[in-house]
Order: C-alpha cells, then sequence, then structure tokens
C-alpha cells in the first residue's frame, strides 16, 4: 500500500479483528436508529391498544342494564274507572297513573323483603324507577286489558343513576348536589341488590331500541339509527356499485386518450382526496336546497355517500380490471365477440372478487362516515320512529349510527357516553365483519396469473 | 309512493319494448335467425333501451325541478312512447341491433364515468353561488383579514376567518408533529429492517388506526384524551405550579385535537411513505453498503434523500386531510374561536364552523349560516391546492424511477 | 478466438490477497456456491467469467460480505483477506467493505452531487480530518477514475446527470475513495457502450498498480483484455483457475475448453 493512497490519512494496517472506535460509535447509531423505528411501531401499536382497550372497557356496560323484578298491583279502580276494560277507556289513563302503582310496588316488595331504611313514601321510590317504566307498563296493560286488576311481576327499568351506581360511574360521594338521587336512595339499591330485586341482564333493549330523550339515558337505543344506516348503505350499494363498475369500465377499457378522459382522471383522483364535510355541503346545497329531498332521510344520506365512496370504489375496480391479463381480452375477440362482449363476458366476471371486496371496504368507509350527516340534518333529534314500511325508511327522517354516536357524544349526562361506547362496539363490529368478508373474498379468488 | 309508480310503468315500457322489439326481429328473419345481423335479443333490448332511458331521464330531472305530478307523468309517458316507437321501426333483417345496443351502453358508461365531473360541478357550484350571496351581505375583506369570530344570529355579528385558519393550522401542525415522526420511522423500520413476518403483522395492525371511523376518534379526544390531558396540564394537575392555575382550563383544546388526529395520521402517513421508500432503487442501497455503509447511514443519506420528494408529497396529503378533518376538532376542539399561541387553548377550526353554522335553526338566508359555505369554498380551495400539488410531486418522484 | 488481444500480462505479483477454501453457499435451499478454493493476488486483475447463473457474481458478493444483506444466504467455509478470516465473529461488515470496495452491474450514482457521490465513502467512514483534505481525496479518487478532466468544472451538477459511461467511472472513484485495498466489480460494464467499455477496461488496467482488482464478467473478451489471472465457474463450482493466457489457449479443463469455443453458456 506504498503509493496506493497517499491523500488519506488512515492507518496503512489495520486488523479487521479489531473493531476500531469510529466502527463502534457508527454502530451504536446504527442501534439507536433501529431503536427509534422500534419505538415508532410500538408507540403506534400502543397507542391501537389504549384506544381499542378505551372502547371497550368504556362501551362493554351499555350492553347490561339494571332492572328492578316488581309485583305491581294494576289496580282497576285506578285504571278502569268504568270497569269495562274497554280500550279506548284504557286509553285515558295515563302514565301519570302508571307511575304511583309501580312505585308503591316496589316500596312494597322493599317492605317484604324487610329492608331497613328510612325511606318509606311510595314517592320516596321515584327516583330507583326509569322514568319511561310507567309507559312501558301502560303499553303493555293497553295490549292486553285482561291484566287490569292483576299482580303482575314486571321487569321495570332501573333510572339512569341506579344503573350508573351499579356500574360505577355514579360515586356515592357525589350524589350530594345531585337532586336525581339521595345517598339513602342508593343504600336501599345496594340492598335491593343483595335481595335479588335489583339485578343486570342483556340490554337488548340496547340494540334494537329507539333513542330516547335527554333525561332517559337508560331507555336510550342505537336499533333505529342502525335501521338508517341499512336504508343508507342500501342506496350506497345500489347506486354506486353499478356506477362505479361502469365508470372503470370505460375508463379501464374503452376510454380514448384524451383531454376528456384526463379531466375524468384529474377529478376522481382529486374527489377521493376532498374532505367529506364537503360533500355534505353540496348535499345540503343541491339534494336538500335545490331539489327539495327531505330533510334528514336515509336517502340523501345514501346519495352523499355514494358520491363521496364512488372515487374509492372506482380506483380499486380499475385495479381489479387492470389485473385480468390481455390474453383473456384477445382470446375473446379472436373467436369474433366485440369489445363489449369481451369486457362484459370474460373480463368482468374475472374482476368480480376484486371489484367487490372493493365495494365492500368502500361500504364500510361510508357506514363510518359522519360529518356530511351532521350537514344534511341527521343529528339533532331524537330518533325514535320505526319506518312505516319499506319505502318509507328511505324518506322519512332518521338518524345514522355514527350521527347517533356523536348525537350521544353531545348530551349532558353522562350516562350517554356509555351509550356513546357501546354505540361504537356496535359500529366496529359491523366494520370488522365487511372487513372480514372482503379478506375472505379475497382470499378466496385470489388468482395468480 | 309517486317513485315505485314511475318506476314500474318505466319497467312496463322496459318489458315491452324487449317484447316487441325481439319479436319485430324473429318476423323479420322469417324463422331462421340466423339470416339476422344481430340476435333477436339485442333488437329487444334495444327497444328497452330506447323505449326505458330517455322517460326514465326525464323524469328524474323533473322530478329534481319539483313540477307537478300530472306534469310529471305526461312527459314521462310520452318519452316513453316515443322512444320506444322510434326505435322499434328501426329493428329489420340487416339492423345492426348488437351495435346500436352497444353504442347505447357506451353512452352510459361515458355517463357513469362523466359523474365525477358533475360531482365537482356540484361542488364548485354550491359553494360559489352560496359564498357570492354572503359576500353580498357581507364584506369580503372583513372575512378575509377579520381576526374576530362573533356570529349571534341576532345580527352584528363579526364573522373574521383568520382565528379559524388559525386554529386549523395549529391542530395540523400539533397532529403532524405527532405522525409524521410516528409514521415516518415505522415506514422506514418496517420496509428496511424488519422480516417479512414482522411486516405482515404490523403493517395491518398499523392500518386498522387508519379504518376506524373518525368519530370514534372525536369521541376517544373528547372523552378520553381530553380529560387525561386535564389532569395533567390543568390547574389540578403537577403542572400547574409551573403556570398560575396551568395552563389547560378544559378537555377541549389544540393539544387534544392535535394529538387524536395525530394518532389518526400515523398509519396515513406510514404507508404512503412506505410505498415511496420501497420505490427507492435497491441499486443505491447495494452501492452504499458495497462503499461499507451501515444500514442507518445508508437511510439517512442515501435512501431518505432520495425518497425525499416523495415523502414531501406524502406529508403535503396527510396535511390536507389533518385540514379537512372534521369529527375530531368538532368534538375535540372546542367552539371558541381565538388566536391564541398556548395549545392548550380551545380553539376552533374551519370544518368545526362548518357544521355548527349549518346545523342551528339558522335562516339559510343568514349572513351567519352563509358564512359556512364561504368557510367550505375556502376549505375545498386549500385541499384542492394542496392535494394537486402533492400527486403532482409524488408522480414526479414515480416517473424518476421507472 | 483469433480476435483476442492479450496484453502484457506478466502477473508482477505473487503476493496472496485473498484466500478462499472450501467456500459453499446456499439460497434457502438452493446451493449455490459448491466448494470454492481460491488465491487471489494482489495487485492483479483476476476475472472470474462463467455462463449464467454459474455463481461468479454469488462468490464476489461474498468476499466483502454483500450476501450479508439478504436474509437467506448462507455461507460456509472460510475466506481469508490478508490472514485474516473476513467471516469471524469479530468482523464487522462495516469495517471490511471499506478495505473491500465494489462496483456494480448498473451505474448507480447517488441522487447527490458528482462531489458528494465520492465525498460519501471517506465522509461515513471519517477518513478526512479537515475539508480541504476531503477535496483532495475527492480530487485524487476521480483522478485515478478518469474522469476529472470531464467533470472538474461541475463537481456540484448531480452525479445522475453523466452519461451511462461517466456514471459508472463516478462509481469507480466512489469506491477507490474510501482507499480499499481490494476493488470487486461486477460485470461493470455491461449497461456500457462500447466507447465507455473500452474507457472503463482502460481504467481498470491502470488500477491494477494500486489494488487486487476482481471483476465477474460476461465477455471472453474482456476477459481475455483486461485480467491476469481467470477463474471459470460452472454450475457453482470453480472449473479451473489460472493465468488468463492459460485458461484462453490451452485449458486443462474439458468444461473451460467448451466454454470458451463456445459450446456451453
Amino acid at each position: 500500500m506504498s503509493d496506493a493512497s497517499p491523500n488519506t490519512a488512515r492507518p496503512v494496517s489495520r486488523s479487521l479483528h479489531h473493531v476500531d472506535a469510529r466502527t463502534k460509535r457508527r454502530n451504536a447509531a446504527e442501534t439507536r436508529f433501529k431503536a427509534l423505528g422500534i419505538g415508532a411501531i410500538a408507540v403506534g401499536i400502543t397507542f391501537l391498544v389504549i384506544l381499542l382497550s378505551t372502547i371497550f372497557m368504556n362501551g362493554a356496560s351499555a350492553f347490561e342494564q339494571s332492572f328492578l323484578r316488581v309485583p305491581v298491583h294494576l289496580d282497576a279502580a285506578k285504571l278502569d274507572k268504568k270497569g269495562n276494560r274497554d280500550p279506548a277507556d284504557l286509553k285515558k289513563a295515563t302514565t301519570f297513573t302508571y307511575a304511583p302503582l309501580i312505585q308503591q310496588g316496589l316500596l312494597d316488595a322493599v317492605q317484604k323483603a324487610g329492608i331497613e331504611t328510612p325511606l318509606t313514601k311510595s314517592g320516596d321510590m321515584k327516583n330507583l324507577i326509569s322514568s319511561s317504566a310507567a309507559a312501558q307498563l301502560r303499553d303493555r296493560v293497553l295490549a292486553n286489558p285482561d291484566l287490569v286488576g292483576q299482580t303482575v311481576t314486571a321487569e321495570i327499568l332501573a333510572s339512569s343513576r341506579v344503573d350508573g351506581y351499579l356500574k360505577g360511574r355514579v360515586k356515592r360521594d357525589q350524589v350530594a348536589q345531585d337532586k336525581n338521587i339521595s345517598v339513602e336512595q342508593l343504600d336501599l339499591a345496594d340492598a335491593l341488590l343483595k335481595a335479588g330485586i335489583l339485578h343486570k341482564s342483556f340490554n337488548w333493549d340496547f340494540i334494537f331500541g329507539a333513542d330516547a330523550s335527554d333525561s332517559r339515558a337508560e331507555q336510550a337505543g342505537i336499533g333505529i339509527a342502525m335501521l338508517g344506516s341499512f336504508y343508507m348503505m342500501l342506496v350506497v350499494l345500489v347506486l354506486s356499485l353499478p356506477i362505479g363498475v361502469a365508470a372503470s369500465i370505460y375508463l379501464e377499457e374503452f376510454a380514448p386518450k384524451n383531454r376528456f378522459t384526463d379531466l375524468i382522471e384529474v377529478n376522481i383522483s382529486n374527489l377521493a382526496a376532498v374532505p367529506s364535510i364537503v360533500f355534505g355541503i353540496l348535499g345540503l346545497a343541491i339534494f336538500i336546497q335545490f331539489a327539495h329531498l327531505p330533510q334528514s332521510a336515509p336517502l340523501v344520506g345514501g346519495l352523499v355517500l355514494t358520491l363521496m365512496t364512488l372515487p374509492t370504489i372506482i380506483i380499486s375496480t380499475r385495479a381489479a380490471l387492470k389485473a385480468v391479463p390481455p390474453s383473456i381480452r384477445d382470446a375473446a375477440l379472436g373467436v369474433g365477440a366485440s369489445k363489449m362482449q369481451a369486457v362484459f363476458h370474460h373480463v368482468l366476471p374475472l374482476a368480480m372478487p376484486g371489484i367487490l371486496t372493493g365495494t365492500i371496504i368502500g361500504l364500510a368507509q361510508a357506514l363510518g362516515e359522519t360529518a356530511p350527516l351532521l350537514l344534511i340534518g341527521m343529528v339533532g333529534f331524537i330518533a325514535t320512529n320505526t319506518p312505516d314500511g319499506f319505502w318509507d325508511g328511505f324518506v322519512s327522517p332518521n338518524s345514522a349510527m355514527p350521527a347517533q354516536i356523536y348525537e350521544w357524544a353531545k348530551r349532558a349526562d353522562p350516562a350517554f357516553y356509555e351509550r356513546a361506547w357501546g354505540g361504537i362496539i356496535i359500529l366496529l363490529v359491523f366494520l370488522l365483519g365487511m372487513n372480514i368478508i372482503a379478506v375472505v373474498l379475497r382470499r378466496k379468488f385470489e388468482r395468480r396469473w | 309512493m309517486e317513485v315505485l309508480w314511475i318506476g314500474a310503468l318505466l319497467a312496463a315500457l322496459a318489458l315491452g319494448g324487449f317484447l316487441a322489439g325481439r319479436f319485430r326481429a324473429l318476423k323479420a328473419a322469417g324463422g331462421d335467425t340466423r339470416v339476422l345481423h344481430s340476435v333477436p335479443n339485442y333488437s329487444g333490448t334495444l327497444v328497452a333501451l330506447s323505449a326505458a332511458l330517455p322517460a326514465f331521464a326525464l323524469s328524474i330531472l323533473l322530478a329534481a325541478f319539483g313540477v307537478a305530478p300530472a306534469v310529471l307523468w305526461g312527459a314521462t309517458i310520452l318519452a316513453g312512447v316515443i322512444g320506444f316507437a322510434l326505435s322499434l321501426r328501426l329493428i329489420g333483417r340487416d339492423f345492426r341491433a348488437r351495435n346500436a345496443v352497444e353504442a347505447v351502453i357506451k353512452g352510459l358508461l361515458i355517463a357513469a364515468a362523466s359523474l365525477a365531473i358533475l360531482t365537482t360541478l356540484g361542488i364548485v357550484l354550491s359553494l360559489v353561488f352560496n359564498t357570492i350571496e354572503f359576500f353580498r351581505l357581507y364584506p369580503l375583506t372583513k372575512f378575509f383579514f377579520g381576526t374576530e369570530w362573533t356570529p349571534s344570529f341576532g345580527g352584528g355579528s363579526e364573522l373574521g376567518i383568520l382565528p379559524l385558519l388559525w386554529g386549523t393550522l395549529y391542530i395540523s401542525f400539533v397532529a403532524l408533529a405527532v405522525a409524521v415522526p410516528i409514521g415516518l420511522f415505522a415506514a422506514i423500520y418496517l420496509s428496511e429492517y424488519a422480516s417479512r413476518t414482522v411486516r405482515g403483522a404490523v403493517k395491518p395492525l398499523l392500518e386498522v388506526l387508519a379504518g376506524i371511523p373518525t368519530i370514534v376518534y372525536g369521541l376517544f379526544a373528547l372523552l378520553t384524551v381530553g380529560p387525561f390531558l386535564l389532569s395533567i396540564f390543568g390547574p389540578k394537575g403537577p403542572t400547574a405550579a409551573f403556570a398560575d392555575g396551568g395552563w389547560m382550563h378544559a378537555g377541549t383544546a389544540v393539544m387534544t385535537a392535535g394529538l387524536v388526529m395525530g394518532i389518526m395520521l400515523i398509519p396515513f402517513v406510514s404507508s404512503l411513505s412506505d410505498d415511496i421508500i420501497n420505490a427507492v432503487p435497491q441499486a443505491l442501497r447495494d452501492g452504499s453498503y458495497g462503499l461499507g455503509a451501515t444500514k442507518s447511514e445508508t437511510i439517512r443519506q442515501v435512501v431518505m434523500p432520495a425518497a425525499l420528494p416523495g415523502i414531501v408529497g406524502a406529508i403535503l396529503l396527510a396535511a390536507s386531510r389533518a385540514i379537512g378533518e372534521t369529527m375530531i376538532v368538532v368534538l375535540g376542539a372546542g367552539a371558541a374561536a381565538r388566536l391564541s399561541l398556548n395549545p392548550f387553548d380551545a380553539m376552533t377550526t374551519v370544518t368545526a364552523k362548518i357544521v355548527s353554522q349549518l346545523t342551528g335553526d339558522a335562516d339559510f338566508a343568514s349572513p351567519e349560516a352563509l358564512v359556512a359555505f364561504s368557510l367550505g369554498m375556502t376549505l375545498f380551495v386549500v385541499t384542492l391546492g394542496l392535494n394537486i400539488f402533492a400527486l403532482y410531486i409524488v408522480r414526479k418522484y414515480r416517473e424518476q424511477y421507472e | 478466438m483469433n480476435d483476442m488481444s492479450f496484453t502484457e500480462r506478466a502477473v508482477a505479483n505473487t503476493e496472496t490477497k485473498i484466500t478462499a477454501r472450501g467456500v459453499q453457499v446456499y439460497y434457502g435451499e438452493n446451493h449455490a456456491i459448491k466448494d470454492v478454493d481460491v488465491d487471489i493476488l494482489d495487485k492483479t486483475v483476476t476475472a472470474f467469467i462463467g455462463p449464467s447463473g454459474c455463481g461468479k457474481s454469488t462468490f464476489l458478493r461474498c468476499l466483502n460480505r454483500m450476501n450479508d444483506t439478504i436474509d437467506i444466504a448462507r455461507i460456509e467455509g472460510e475466506i481469508l483477506l490478508d490472514g485474516e478470516d473476513i467471516y469471524d465473529k469479530r468482523v464487522d461488515p462495516v469495517q471490511l467493505r471499506a478495505k473491500v470496495g465494489m462496483v456494480f452491474q448498473k451505474p448507480n450514482p447517488f441522487p447527490k452531487s458528482i462531489y458528494d457521490n465520492v465525498a460519501y465513502g471517506p465522509k461515513i467512514h471519517g477518513l478526512t480530518r479537515s475539508r480541504a483534505e476531503l477535496e483532495e481525496v475527492v480530487e485524487s479518487a476521480l483522478r485515478k477514475a478518469a474522469l476529472w478532466n470531464e467533470v472538474k468544472d461541475r463537481l456540484h451538477a448531480p452525479g445522475t446527470g453523466l452519461s451511462g459511461g461517466q456514471q459508472q467511472r463516478l462509481c469507480i472513484a466512489r469506491a477507490i475513495a474510501t482507499s480499499p485495498e481490494v476493488l470487486l466489480m461486477d460485470e461493470p460494464c455491461s449497461a456500457l457502450d462500447p466507447i465507455a467499455t473500452a474507457q472503463v477496461e482502460e481504467l481498470i488496467d491502470e488500477l491494477r498498480a494500486n489494488f487486487s482488482v476482481v471483476i465477474v464478467t460476461h465477455s471472453m473478451q474482456q476477459a481475455a483484455r483486461v485480467s491476469q489471472k481467470t477463474a471459470f465457474f460452472h454450475l457453482g463450482h470453480l472449473v479451473e483457475y489460472d493465468d488468463t493466457d492459460k485458461i484462453f489457449t490451452n485449458p486443462s479443463d474439458p468444461r473451460t475448453e467448451s466454454y470458451i469455443t463456445g459450446r456451453i453458456g
């Protein structure tokens, strides 16, 4: 190495078996850099774990609800003054008539169970019982007038404070200023729990029931909003699949290279990145203000979400079409099929699994979208009405799952937060299901050309 | 119900058309269909399409303009019958029904593809008209340069966009400060270091974060992250000693929304960067390893500079996402428009105000409601500009290595 | 084979630089290199020839442990550089590669300026103490790579803007700049036109004065033109290793003869 490198300061002879200090430093830097990468991934996954466990821990309790098993004496003297069990007359007894009966029934049960409590008046029981209990009992009686005069054992919805107390949301030291519950009533709830009168059971009403007003968190369910989402998804599916496939076929198979095609391409790639709230503005201005479609209707929501989802579906459909090798087209054209026949008879069926996968993923995206729904009025009211028949479902005002969750998140009573988290669990179960279907479809029909 | 009956009418027209067209073709063939140019079904389809399609389009158009039901019915039936009659006359032995049907279908395909243009047009029109309307009621300069945002439906509102833009940019900045380093380093690790198994397991896990709807992140910000930050930086937290009464006064704040939005954007940044890093040719890495560079030296000094334009594009796309994000800021950022430097203050954004101005019981003709369209216009222009610029950069970058 | 012109090829140096004994390479299940023994001399150009897939590039990449970057590659046997086992646990491949430089098939300049391309190696290995010294190293490397006169006025222009032949010489300059002792070249001319190839070949002959050069080539003519020693690989075996003249005029193995006369390959 005498004349090899006159300009470098490197010592002439170095043993490879000795790692020099600089290399050690460089390797340490290497380790640090790698650790940063691992750290970043760890942070990302930690966030995911925190997010999912937060959802689960806060939302799981929404699937359980506290009930009071109370024998209620349906006093004929109060409910049916004429005594003829005529449904029309029975309807005259309002919930104000039923509420004291339930309270009395609970008081009787308390006394019968031998629970010692300073609460001895039937009015003291009021805060333990959901204000919707009376209406539920009334509906039961109206459906079956023969019950009047009997003593029926009813599963009475406990009030949201009692429910929260059992679930640990309402704490004893917080109730001092709370006019909706007192410490004595909480003591009584403990005793009722021990006596088996107060109990928790699975909350089917949360999954299938309707939303309830601000003061009745214990009764709120996501069922109606789920219907709203269902109708919207139906609209999205029926419109976006054919339109998306048609647009993709044109762009991938027929479109000449010209400025019009370029214009479409640019529009699609940009629409894919337009904020969703802007689609909400579009829906409000075009569908509601201009075309006078009904506000808050799943039909309008579905139209807006269709426009929003189309770019996604078009992009994945084109990828699926592109994946079909040209030899298939050539083969079809070779036996005398027209270009249109080649595409519809041969290319499209082969691309179908890919198209469906993309569509399902697009639908999943649409299902979770909230912002545009806010602008077309799918929030801000209590979604309680089951649509009258299939067609009415599209046009009568409704909410949607994410909009319902938003609605609950905005309400003042923290009891609704549990419902919001629970709603998220249901929403995520749907999304998970859709994604699993998409993955299965892809696996099952995956083709290697 | 009107819709159902119109639908039934159209279906009947189509079915009748199909049968009539087919019958006429068969008759022209005189029993031997081989003499026909096209199979009879194509003749049927052509008549069906000619009868139903124009009628369908017309009925939608008329319904959108809200004409009286009688007019709607009359026009639809008329259009259907004309289409039916005209197309049926064409059917004959040498008539190229297949070509005609294919031309119609091609027209439909073009129409479907053009919907993208119509959508953009719809967005632009709905924004432009209402924005013009707004500027008729409220001075343009006050909107763009006003530092006060105090809408009141009784009148006398100050509707300056600057505090909203400031909140939007501040929150987006916090979000990117979280998402870019984490997403980028995750992408680097996944594409340069991770084994196939680790990559196969971690990538989908991170992408779950991208699949979670934004309402979930919004709730997470409002109910979990906000209270958590408040417990640290609020008046009762350990940091209260540094500042009188703590830096943070409510759970909703720039930091809350920014942090959560950052989490949401991690997979966005990482998967885009991953693609871009993978596009850097292996030859460059080999060249660097061949000179005795370590992996991290290669990444920092060769791969990253080579990938830089693409990564800048990815970050711009993420920024556009952050600026347009709605649910997280509606729930997590607060409602007060404020020009403040404190990241623990509640601020609000353009998107949050679009929602609040359009979801009240506002009169749509009032400046307080119309301002939402100007905000939407601003948002649309800004995000569109960012997207076009970012896509341009990314495309240039890809061409470089193709 | 009459068109082959043999350069003056007295093997000036008989000092062994690299010794390989019983080298086996596996790519997963595939046994790519089978029991190769070879002694590579200092200040000599050694050519590896053989048909595609014979393992010559794989073996070359063993000499500076570039195969380490491939997960599924596994190497057995012993490779000594100046008597030291380069697969010893104590050896850091990073240090090794500074001593054993490499030039690749396709010119792969970094997307940086010409100057930064050449300065990259010295910078990461910390070979220079000052800016002036670094500039000297860059100039010297570019001169040795016979590129200095063409680029001295645009050192800060991007390296990717050069022509193919210039790019490859830039890559050689980049490798020289770390003052390696061995220079490995993996088909360095396969992506170049004939004129650029002639320039690079001329350069390789000059490099022999300072380095031990190992070149993998597809072209027998090229091997004959530039090398003093030639190794013929076939199906993972080192079939024959001898003076280049001998290999091309009087090979001892029938397989070598078949290859150089064009019957296999």
